[in-house]
């Protein structure tokens, strides 16, 4: 049976987000939780799952962060209680799936940390590819970037629309960290490398804070304070080879199959959709990704994203709150609590409709990814 | 001069790799069953599961399937190789090799170049694979 328009995401949680100094990132676990709950209508009795995320490093004097430390916070004992570590993109299934086996009727997903502030490194010394210097994520993906400028006509001509486009999103969100930073072309082409084919405003934020959903069935949805907001399809697919001997580079990575399963499951085509909240850990993440589903045909990217489609005012808006490149970075769930909300109609300036000059929305569709395009999950989220 | 840049780690998946370094070779598992070159190193070949394994050396030539350019050092013993190259390479054989490449100026490298290996011997211990570009093209008529 299908899980289309069966559970809704009916409650978003947010903390001070951005540079917060002297916060643990449990704090922001708790904080997240605890006003997703609120958010939603509930009380903390009525919670039974709880999801988190984690994958980095905890600051030095912290522990791990798990849920069994954040339900103590939260004065919760869950039923259902999970947490995936690198970088998989299953926690939505683990909550359907948990849902949909009456294991619990109210789960809650979250993920915070503290990683601007605590300034750690975000890779590991003690590995072989740091022998030759490849450190962090960005690497490996400028490599996957570089692959695809080989393989079919992209580089920063294309991310760059990207970039400001995202941007023109954070100029109207006032919890952006660029919120009050506009990026022009040139801003974008005078900028340093970071590591070479990408420069600073291709990577995303790495920020304090953090953020949560609750998810449960339509119909206990029904009774609760917010407008709820359907899961009408997802999918995943894990491609999981390392980076360096992935064949996917140039895609098709895990996007292509996940977007298909989704939108399958939601009975729906690429017509359909109003806007994209895409996982955007780099601006060639958003291209492969976008291209992955089908909006576009490798290489033309750069043709598609011209004349502000992605911008306000746009065709297709994607990354409505400034994304991670222009809001904060909480792993899938920046993307996901973007589409929920703009579906709740509850996004102030940026809102998708007259406001931003764009479609209101009816059909959102949102992206994470994990790893370095190893691990993808599509969800397409309605309005009930 | 101390080496203060990280160390292979080898375990025992990768030690018959970085022996085979030491001796200035390139050495992969294939398997015995359907031929399969493969890397990383593992207990059963992915594609057919056999056990029976053999340890080749591979040629050392390859061409780059991709790389990135560092402008700015993440670790201080890098930093006075900037601009430096990490680089993936497609070796003759099959296996995709992150390394880097040396010799030349970062602005002249594209992707599908060929390479060939060299060895940077940096203690007792230890020697690393790095790669150079050819001058001519493998097989150029």
């Amino acid at each position: 049976m299908s899980l289309k328009n069966k559970y809704a995401i009916v409650g978003i949680g947010y903390t001070d987000q951005g540079r917060v100094p002297r916060r643990s990132a449990l704090s922001f676990y708790v904080e997240a939780c605890a006003n997703a709950i609120k958010d939603a209508g509930l009380r903390r009795e009525d919670i039974d799952g709880l999801i988190s995320y984690r994958y980095f490093q905890p600051a030095p004097a912290e522990r791990e962060v798990t849920p069994y430390s954040i339900a103590q916070h939260l004065g919760l004992a869950p039923k259902y209680l999970s947490q995936e570590a690198n970088c998989a993109r299953s926690h939505l299934a683990h909550a359907l799936g948990a849902l949909e086996a009456g294991l619990c009727h109210y789960v809650v997903v979250a993920y915070a940390d503290n990683a601007l502030s605590s300034n750690r490194f975000f890779d590991e010394i003690n590995v072989d590819r740091a022998v030759f210097g490849q450190f962090g994520a960005f690497a490996d993906y400028a490599m996957a970037a570089r692959r695809a400028m080989h393989t079919f006509r992209t580089g920063p001509e294309t991310w760059k629309e990207i970039a400001v486009g995202q941007r023109k999103w954070a100029n109207l969100n006032p919890r952006a960290m660029f919120h009050d930073r506009p990026l022009t072309s040139e801003d974008y082409y005078n900028s340093n490398w970071f590591v070479e084919p990408f420069r600073v405003p291709d990577c995303c934020l790495i920020s304090d804070g953090g953020r949560a959903y609750v998810v449960t069935s339509v119909e206990r949805a029904r009774d609760l304070r917010q407008q709820p907001v359907a899961i009408m399809g997802t999918g995943q697919h894990n491609p999981s080879s390392y980076i360096d001997q992935a064949l996917y580079m140039a895609g098709p990575a895990g996007a292509k199959v996940a977007g298909e399963t989704a939108l399958k499951m939601a009975g729906i085509t690429l017509s359909d959709i109003d806007a994209c909240e895409i996982y955007d850990c780099f601006t060639y993440t958003v291209e492969i990704t976008l291209q992955d589903y089908g909006f576009f045909e490798p290489g033309e990217g750069l043709d598609w994203f011209k004349d502000g489609m992605i911008e306000p005012g746009g065709k297709l808006p994607v990354n409505t709150s400034g994304g991670q490149l222009s809001e904060a970075y909480f792993m899938g769930l920046t993307p996901l609590t973007e589409a929920a909300m703009q579906l709740m109609g509850r996004c102030g300036d940026r809102q998708l409709g007259p406001k931003t000059n764009t479609k209101a929305p009816e059909i959102i569709l949102c992206s994470d990814n994990g790893g370095i395009l190893q691990t993808h999950c599509c969800t397409i989220l309605s309005k009930i | 001069m101390t080496y203060e840049k990280p160390l292979p780690q080898p375990n025992a998946d990768t030690k018959p790799f970085w022996d085979g370094c030491k001796q200035h070779q390139l050495r992969f598992q294939k398997c015995r069953d359907c031929q399969h070159i493969r890397w990383p190193p593992s207990i059963i070949c992915p594609l057919c599961y056999s056990h029976d394994t053999e340890w080749i050396v591979a040629s050392g030539r390859g061409k780059i399937y991709t790389f990135a350019v560092y402008h700015q050092a993440f670790h201080k013993a890098f930093e006075n190789d900037l601009p430096y190259v990490t680089a993936v390479v497609e070796l003759e054989e099959g296996p995709h090799l992150l390394t880097n490449i040396v010799g030349c100026n970062p602005e002249e490298i594209e992707c599908d170049m060929p390479v060939e290996v060299i060895w940077e011997d940096i203690n007792s211990e230890f020697t690393i694979p790095k790669f150079k570009i050819l001058a001519e093209p493998k097989g150029r008529s």
